[in-house]
């Protein structure tokens, strides 16, 4: 492996690819009968859905109430800019601080927790996020949520670009989804990242070898919860608006389910993957017939079922193949 | 003596409803203990038994024709009693459908299960949603257990009784059948080590089968005695599973007595603030859990198992 060394530690060739795709995507979706703003929400939960794998992929820790801390950030967002001053890093600092607040709250209490017990009081803890946005009116609007949430220009101090048309948001979400696919990558091949992959393998050796397994548990726990905090500031820019849905026990469904279907058990590329597949699939689907839900459920168990490892594990078992194929042709040179 | 008078309706609906959560709980627990299987299903089937039993009291069956019309004509509480039996066994049945689908997943990530149910659960309620609809609907129960009556100047709800009484009736028999069957004390060494009661020579892959089966069944005949409580909605099963979580967590993985007192606790919970702050009343068993694993890491009466690994 020589990704450890010079821009190659930064950049991959499956990142340029994925950019240029994503860059381009706006000349493009209306031509293939898609429309913009499906762009604004499939990075949006690209960045939700790749922050959510390092706990699930990379640490093996199942959070079914990822949703709460996409809730916090999208309520920060909106109530900075509601109560505060509107201004588009700040909204997104709130988001990340408030997501990262409750996340670390949470894991406080989770980070003893393994298999069974974790998965429960993950599901308890959402729930209780979820039923504090609905009852808590003074601050959330209850069931209708906050509405009417600006959409402030981006401030770069000497000059300051407009966020209004669905567009230069998709591109503004877009440069988040850079930082936040890169800054992943660093991490995970990071010490840090080994760590977290050890605890995965095997949680108790991890701990034998010296490492605070509770801390690193904790942290990465929160740090998962504050990139689902951008992705939720983001979302109530792009919604203008912040309801109780998003914290939903089916919304925090639906990312495990993306990151399953796309293969991110045994790849960084799977949570992006399944993010496009659910918006597509929701759109295509849907067109076809109002039970969407339905069949893409039944895929999911199909997936489940047949080929765990998702649309990337596919994948790399297809090029597997193919290079064994291609070195047994070389090989009989030798016979 | 008056203030505990007035609360006394709150602590029956509370003890009745906390025990409907505990029979949910035990189903799910029987399947984690033999599978190892989050089944997150068990709402959705809870919710399916309710419709079900629904369609099976009627009251207008067209399906068969005559047949139809003198089934109708059947006393309502016959149907009823007829309901309670039949929606449960077929809910089983679609039970035993799902463990077929999960074999695959034995073995692997426990994760694997738990995702695998989680569409199970979505399929489930978009079917209800096809065939019944997605509107609030009514699940008819007889006259002699609904209606309200005046007793020491309080009005109680006869059906409140009905469903802490039948409730406990329903512990009572599964806490018969667990240990004072030779079925029982299978399923129970299968919860505790599903290996070696293989290598005992019995035939894994049925007992799967079968606890698979009966414990969505609990979670189905919960449902019946519910849906006059709550109404019937294709995502209601969301709001009794989570309910049944929490008791799990709360009684302890894996202890029957723990799920049983830990109902008990929840619904007093409930059915107290519900007095007081009703708007609230839902969020109090958050917070008693929360106050309980701050103290007690595995619950009231968890031990460790393998399902921690």
């Amino acid at each position: 492996m020589d990704a450890n060394t010079g821009i190659k530690a930064w950049i991959t060739r499956p990142m340029l690819i994925t950019f240029a795709v994503l860059v381009s995507l706006p000349f493009w979706i209306d031509s293939v009968g898609l429309y913009q703003y499906l762009g604004v929400e499939i990075v949006i939960w690209m960045v939700f859905a790749l922050g959510y794998n390092l706990l699930l992929g990379y640490t093996g820790l199942p959070s079914f109430g990822h949703g709460a801390y996409f809730g916090i950030g999208a309520y920060a967002f909106g109530l900075s800019q509601l109560h505060l001053t509107q201004s588009v890093w700040l909204g997104l600092f709130c988001s990340m601080l408030f997501a990262a607040l409750g996340g670390a709250a949470v894991a406080a209490f989770l980070s003893h927790r393994r298999g069974i017990y974790f998965a429960l009081l993950t599901i308890a803890f959402g729930q209780v996020f979820w039923f504090l946005s609905i009852k808590w009116h003074t601050l959330t609007g209850g069931e209708d949520g906050l509405l009417n949430i600006p959409r402030p220009d981006l401030e770069f101090g000497v000059f300051s670009v407009s966020l209004d048309s669905n567009q230069a948001l998709y591109y503004f979400a877009l440069a988040m989804f850079v930082i936040v696919v890169i800054g992943l990558w660093r991490l995970i091949h990071s010490p840090y990242g080994t760590v977290i992959k050890a605890i995965k393998q095997n949680e108790m050796r991890t701990g034998f070898i010296g490492y605070n397994v509770w801390l690193y548990k904790w942290s990465v726990f929160t740090l998962s919860a504050s990139i689902a905090g951008l992705a939720g500031g983001l979302f109530s820019m792009a919604q203008e608006s912040a309801y109780p849905d998003v914290m939903s026990l089916h919304a925090s469904g639906f990312v495990v389910m993306m990151v399953l279907i796309g293969g991110g058990m045994v790849s960084f590329w799977g949570p992006v993957i399944g993010a496009a597949v659910y918006f597509l699939a929701r759109d295509m689907l849907g067109a076809a017939t109002e039970t969407w839900l339905l069949w893409y459920g039944l895929m999911f168990m199909a997936v489940v079922m047949f080929k765990p490892e998702g649309i990337a594990g596919a994948w790399q078992g297809f090029v597997r193949r193919r290079d064994a194929s291609a070195d047994a042709e070389k090989k009989p040179v030798t016979g | 003596m008056d203030f505990l008078l007035n609360l006394a309706p709150h602590l029956i609906n509370g003890i009745g409803l906390g025990l409907l959560f505990a029979l949910i709980a035990l189903g799910f627990m029987l399947i984690v203990g033999v599978m190892e299987v989050i089944n997150l299903a068990h709402g959705s089937l809870f919710a399916l038994g309710a419709y079900f039993a629904m369609m099976i009291i009627g009251p207008e069956p067209q399906w068969f024709g005559s047949m139809g019309e003198w089934y109708v004509g059947l006393p309502a509480g016959l149907r009823y009693s007829i309901a309670l039996v039949l929606a449960p066994i077929l809910v089983g049945l679609v039970g035993m459908l799902l463990e077929y689908c999960l074999r695959g997943t034995y073995g692997k990530d426990p994760l694997f299960g738990l995702l695998l149910t989680f569409g199970a659960a979505m399929v489930i309620e978009e079917l209800i949603r096809v065939f019944w609809g997605s509107g609030e609907q009514v699940l008819q129960i007889p006259a002699a257990i609904s209606g309200a009556f005046i007793w020491n100047g309080l009005i109680w709800s006869s059906y409140r009784f009905f469903a802490a009484a039948f409730a406990i009736a329903a512990i009572f028999m599964v806490w018969l059948f667990l240990e004072r069957t030779p079925y029982g004390a299978i399923i129970k060494a299968g919860a505790h080590d599903s290996e070696m009661v293989r290598a005992l020579g019995i035939n894994l892959s049925r007992l799967r089968l079968f606890v698979f089966g009966f414990g969505v069944m609990l979670a189905a005949l919960a449902g019946i005695i519910m849906a006059p409580i709550w109404g019937l909605r294709p995502h209601v099963g969301v709001d009794a599973v989570i309910p049944a979580f929490l008791i799990i967590v709360l009684g302890g993985v894996g202890s029957f007595g723990g799920a049983v007192v830990a109902g008990v606790l929840v619904g007093l919970t409930v059915g107290i603030t519900s007095a007081y702050a009703s708007e609230w009343s839902l969020m109090s068993m958050y917070l008693l859990l929360i106050v309980v694993i701050t103290f007690r890491a595995r619950g009231l009466f968890g031990k460790k198992s393998v399902l921690e690994n």
